[in-house]
């Protein structure tokens, strides 16, 4: 394929570390999207995600629509 | 594949450059590897889609 020949226009030691940084970049967004839009990451961060699962099905049961009483 | 003596801008021949790129893909695939494997435990051991 083709792709390879990028780097005889772009030098490598600019391609390679824009590449890599904006692969962290993306990652860090993505981790702090979670961290703001969870719960259970946070908890994770605090050592109690395990009962964040538990509570998590627990709310899920919780919320079940009431069934029809013939 | 065009004559290995053209002179291009980054200087590299088209053989060198190939290789670097050899290499990054082979390290791209790992990065993958990895990452669906981190997906694969937090999909388990966290309430991610459960």
């Amino acid at each position: 394929m083709i792709y390879g020949r990028l780097w005889l226009v772009v030098k490598p030691t600019v391609g390679i570390p824009l590449l890599l940084g904006a692969v962290a970049v993306g990652s860090f967004a993505v981790h702090t999207a979670l961290l703001t839009n969870t719960s259970w990451v946070k908890k994770f961060l605090n050592g109690s995600a395990a009962s964040a699962v538990v509570q998590t099905q627990s709310t899920v049961a919780s919320v079940a629509p009431p069934t029809l009483q013939v | 594949m065009s004559n290995a003596t053209e002179v291009w801008p980054t200087g590299l021949t088209e053989g060198q450059a190939l290789e670097i790129h050899r290499n990054l893909i082979q390290g791209t695939q790992m990065f993958g590897v990895i990452a669906a494997l981190a997906h694969l435990l937090a999909y388990i051991y966290s309430p991610w889609l459960h």
